[in-house]
């Protein structure tokens, strides 16, 4: 990374941390919620992008993060940073108990035994006492949004730097080259369970996070919300939209389709959610790999770009 | 434990297994053949349901009676999506093929808001709601129907695909795109064709839903979840495997809301769906892998 | 093809984009701000506020609007449509507030909405008041600018635990249905005292996961128990499910009443002449005894509303008009919209609404007493309110087959 490169995207953190202090309350609060996307499509795009595997299950970590702080905040009345920590400890214990048997699988196969993992854990902890059952919990409030804005950005820089640095080590290869080709890459030494349990629990360390942060923010939550498979979908989405597998990708589709999303539910209300579903067929269908990947070809091929796609992917 | 409750809850359980495994054979069959997770299938029952409600509650028409109509109407819509969308990223990575089918779920649950209000409806012709005794065991009729409508297409769809020049094409395409060349048929249109059965099934599905249930817009996603567990119990290259999937999973789920509680019901079956990925991840009938 | 999809797409957006600025609203009037459920699976009976809030609204600006210092000035609404996301609704009250600077906040549909929205009304001290949440929670957490306008969930069975113990043949066994989420657990938690106070025993206490739509496990429980009475508190949906199984099975307790939808008129469509023998609560009916100072009374109302909307109102739409009625009355009282005085002024308000007498206790929330009801023929009758019988149930109910 050139010099040149490293004061640019010093410059760019820089601007967003200034957002609190120049942005309206309502940039703020959407500016947490684009954010903490940011971080699940990226803490996704760890497991999904670079290791390849599509997980449905990265909401649960986010779940899980949630509750971490809410369990702890309201039953044990510890503050923030322990929940944090419980949530962050839930998180890995899920991912080496559970991924274990589950990255066994492949393809499909994995995304819906994480799918179906998720739907588990709606049920269970709307029956667990501690958890508020199904009712919830709610949490102190904290009329800090510039602190928590801050956590989130603080909170999406290191889960970028740390797939920066991925991309750059032995770790990162390995992934890769378990998306390539599994066999091959255990044949050439990768360890390609430890591998992928590695990377299911670092993606979900970082959900868990983002998790505990939006727990703590909207001071309330319940097993529905906090489980909530649509909001894995949506990082998929983000990451795929961004370009999966690329550093700055997911973080680029987050905001962008955050952006997108809000206005349109601010603006056009109601019909919102139909041009969130046609955006969404409308980017699979002309920009397959992502905005990474437009950036990097349209300039070779220009308007052709989205008809080569339709070209490569149909029959 | 009585044992009168007992055969109660387990005949409960085998219908409700019927219905289940019509609404996933379609899911399968897509699956299976095409390698897409059809994420909008649950959108597609709940379009059918509708359908089956306005040919009812517009023209008159029983809705059993009306399945085969159902049918052949949705089939051509899955066709002309097939042909007309999916069928461009066909050979895009799988994430996409499943973005695509979500961002359809939103937009036909959407449409369907418009279309039909978020009303609630109900398929009530007379005999909705009539039972046969059998001691003291009650069998309730539309379920008992839709249990036999699901043996039977079940049945039809194992033997089309075994036994015609179409069906094996189909099962070879699953296999392999170049083959079904080999039977013939024009990849595209056979993919469109497996497409359109798929959802026919979906739409009959539908119709059959909603005589035992309610019909609202957002049935679709949770639907979905069923269908998935179901196909994954059941396997996908065998309509009989979904069969037996659906009544697994509906004994299961009757089963669970008797002896642990009735919101224990989806955990029963969601870990049942876990753990046979992990011991059998083709399924109950699958192949070994 | 593809550009033919476009263009819709586009023509879409542009018909929305007009809608959208269609909404805005000028200066000199006192805007109130809301979000609710207007599609997703909420909207069914979200919707009903959206209808509420602007029928409301409209009456109160053709009597000229309310009057601040002496001066008359119009209300208008800015309405959001949270697509049933508790998240997005947090952050669609915290725009009204901060970014379109609405003077005062009514509520979402909906117990865990307006669970979560409250924190917002009270982070800014902008006083909500909220026809659509009716759960103990949303009251207990000492917030001071949160006000309800339905009867408090733990007592929706209340009065029909008085009815049960004056009902003959007296039914002895009870089964206490609810769904998992925070408004029916409130109910369920409520109405278990209720039942021991009364000497009637729980047979059956099962909680059943929200969107259920299988009952038949429970309804055979139901049945070989011999349960006399069926206490259900859910959703509209599986209620519908509930009542349509039970007829395929053949279960047929003496009693059954739901927490919702027996006042609805689409639960009654839907069921068609299966709604018969339904009891249900409302702590409101169109009666012309209710007296109001926009509507004249609620029987008028009900046929205004009626005559507007194509549908009958229910207790919903009811709380929704009490909830515009009691903020514009209590900006009258306050002679300010400033929204620390407002929420005092609400704090004392005592205001005979169409919806009954209006005053919030200390907790925020009204306590109105529920009315019995049951479907009987078409329409829905009263049978028990706060002082004894007032309509003569259906009891008890008949065999499926001996309809």
């Amino acid at each position: 990374m050139t010099a040149a490169r490293i004061a640019l995207a010093s410059l760019a953190i820089a601007v967003l941390a200034a957002v609190p202090w120049f942005g309206s309350d309502v940039l703020v609060q959407f500016g947490i919620n684009a954010l903490l996307l940011a971080v699940l499509a990226q803490g996704w795009n760890i497991i999904g992008g670079y290791a390849g595997y599509a997980s449905f299950g990265n909401s649960v970590f986010y779940g899980l993060g949630s509750y971490g702080v809410a369990i702890t905040m309201v039953q044990w009345e510890l503050p923030f940073a322990f929940g944090l920590a419980f949530g962050v400890l839930m998180a890995v214990i899920f991912a080496f108990l559970l991924g274990l048997p589950v990255l066994r699988l492949k393809g499909h196969y994995f995304a819906i035994a994480t799918l179906a993992l998720a739907q588990v854990m709606i049920a269970i902890v709307s029956n667990v006492p501690l958890a508020g059952q199904n009712i919830g919990l709610v949490l102190p409030p904290l009329n800090n949004d510039p602190l928590f804005y801050e956590l989130a950005l603080g909170l999406l820089t290191a889960v970028t730097l740390t797939i920066f640095w991925l991309t750059r080590s032995r770790f990162g290869f390995g992934l890769i080259a378990i998306r390539e080709n599994e066999e091959g890459a255990a044949v050439m030494g990768v360890n390609t369970t430890l591998y992928k349990v590695l990377a299911f629990a670092l993606s979900g360390v970082f959900s868990a996070l983002a998790g505990g942060i939006h727990a703590y923010w909207i001071t309330f939550l319940d097993p529905e919300s906090a489980f909530d498979i649509s909001l894995n979908v949506k990082m998929i989405i983000m990451a795929v939209f961004g370009g999966p597998g690329t550093i700055l990708g997911p973080v680029i589709g987050a905001l962008t389709l955050s952006a997108v999303s809000e206005l349109l539910s601010s603006e056009v209300t109601s019909v919102a959610g139909l041009f969130f579903g046609i955006v969404v067929v409308a980017a699979v269908v002309l920009m397959p790999r992502g905005l990474a990947d437009i950036v990097r070809r349209f300039r070779k091929s220009g308007w052709r770009y989205f008809a080569e796609n339709i070209k490569a992917h149909r029959i | 434990m009585d044992v009168g409750l007992l055969a109660q809850i387990l005949i409960n359980g085998v219908f409700l297994g019927g219905l289940y495994a019509i609404m996933a054979l379609g899911l399968a069959l897509v699956w299976g053949v095409l390698n897409i997770v059809n994420l909008a299938h649950g959108a597609f029952i709940m379009l059918g349901a509708y359908l089956s409600w306005y040919l009812y509650a517009g023209l008159g028409i029983d809705p059993f009676l009306g399945l085969p109509i159902n049918a052949v109407v949705m089939f051509m819509v899955g066709y002309a999506l097939q042909r007309g969308l999916l069928n461009l990223v066909v050979r895009a990575p799988m994430f996409n093929t499943l973005l695509i089918t979500f961002g359809l779920e939103v937009v036909l649950t959407y449409l369907a808001q418009l279309a039909f209000s978020a009303d609630f409806r109900t398929i009530n012709p007379p005999y909705a709601g009539n039972s046969i005794a059998l001691g003291s065991l009650v069998l309730p009729q539309a379920r008992l129907m839709a249990f036999g409508v699901a043996v039977v297409l079940t049945v039809a769809m194992w033997a089309f695909l075994l036994r015609t020049k179409l069906g094996r094409a189909i099962r070879a395409t699953a296999q392999n795109l170049v083959a079904a060349r080999l039977y013939g048929v024009e990849p595209r249109h056979l993919y469109a064709t497996t497409f359109g059965i798929g959802i026919g099934l979906a739409g009959a599905a539908g119709g059959l839903y909603g005589t035992v249930s309610q019909i609202n817009p957002y049935i679709g996603a949770t639907l979905t979840a069923k269908c998935f567990a179901i196909s994954i119990i059941g396997g996908l290259d065998n309509p009989l495997g979904v069969l037996l999937g659906g009544l697994v999973l509906g004994v299961i789920e009757s089963l669970a809301v008797l002896y642990i509680g009735a919101t224990f019901a989806d955990v029963a079956s969601f870990s049942v769906l876990v753990l046979v990925l992990i011991v059998r991840p083709r399924g109950l009938l699958g192949k070994a892998a | 093809m593809s550009n033919s999809r476009f263009s819709v797409a586009g023509a879409i957006l542009a018909a929305a984009i007009v809608l959208g600025w269609s909404t805005a609203v000028s200066a000199a009037d006192i805007v109130l701000g809301a979000s609710v459920q207007l599609t997703g699976p909420s909207a069914n009976t979200g919707r009903y506020y959206k209808d509420a809030y602007e029928f409301a609204i409209d009456k109160i600006n053709e009597a000229g609007g309310v009057t601040v210092g002496g001066e008359k000035r119009k209300l208008a609404l800015k309405l959001y449509d949270n697509q049933s996301d508790v998240n997005l609704s947090v952050r669609q009250y915290t725009q009204l507030v901060s970014k379109d600077k609405v003077d005062l906040l009514l509520g979402p549909f909906a117990s865990n909405f307006a669970l979560a929205d409250s924190a917002v009304s009270e982070k800014y001290q902008i006083p909500m008041v909220q026809g659509g949440g009716a759960s103990d929670q949303i009251f207990s957490r000492k917030f001071k600018y949160i006000f309800g306008t339905l009867a408090p969930a733990s007592n929706y069975f209340g009065t029909t635990v008085k009815m049960l113990k004056e009902l003959d043949p007296a039914p002895k066994s009870i089964a206490l249905l609810y769904a998992d989420d925070a408004f029916d657990v409130s109910v369920a938690e409520g109405t278990r005292p209720l039942l021991k106070d009364a000497g009637l025993s729980i047979a059956i206490d099962e909680k059943y996961s929200s969107n259920a739509s299988d009952f038949n496990s429970l309804l055979s429980q139901i049945k070989s128990n011999g349960t006399d009475v069926v206490l259900m508190a859910g959703h509209e949906t599986e209620i519908l499910n509930f009542v349509r199984q039970a007829k395929s099975l053949a279960v047929a307790p003496k009693l059954y009443s739901f927490t919702v939808g027996v006042p609805s008129e689409d639960f009654r469509k839907a069921l068609g002449a299966d709604a018969e023998y339904a009891f249900g609560m409302a702590a409101w009916l169109p009666s012309a005894d209710l007296k109001d100072r926009w509507f004249g009374d609620a029987a008028a109302f009900a046929k205004d509303y009626k005559a507007k909307f194509g549908y009958d109102p229910d207790y919903h739409a009811a709380s929704g008009v009490a909830d515009v009625e009691a903020l514009a009355q209590a900006i009258e009282n306050a002679g300010d919209t400033d929204p620390a005085k407002v929420r005092d002024a609400l704090a004392n308000l005592k205001l005979d609404s169409l919806y009954g007498p209006l005053a919030f206790g200390e907790n925020g929330q009204i306590d109105l007493p529920q009315i019995v009801i049951q479907v009987q023929g078409d329409a829905i009758a009263p049978i028990y309110g706060a002082k004894g019988f007032v309509g003569k149930p259906k009891y008890p109910m008949p065999a499926w087959n001996a309809r």
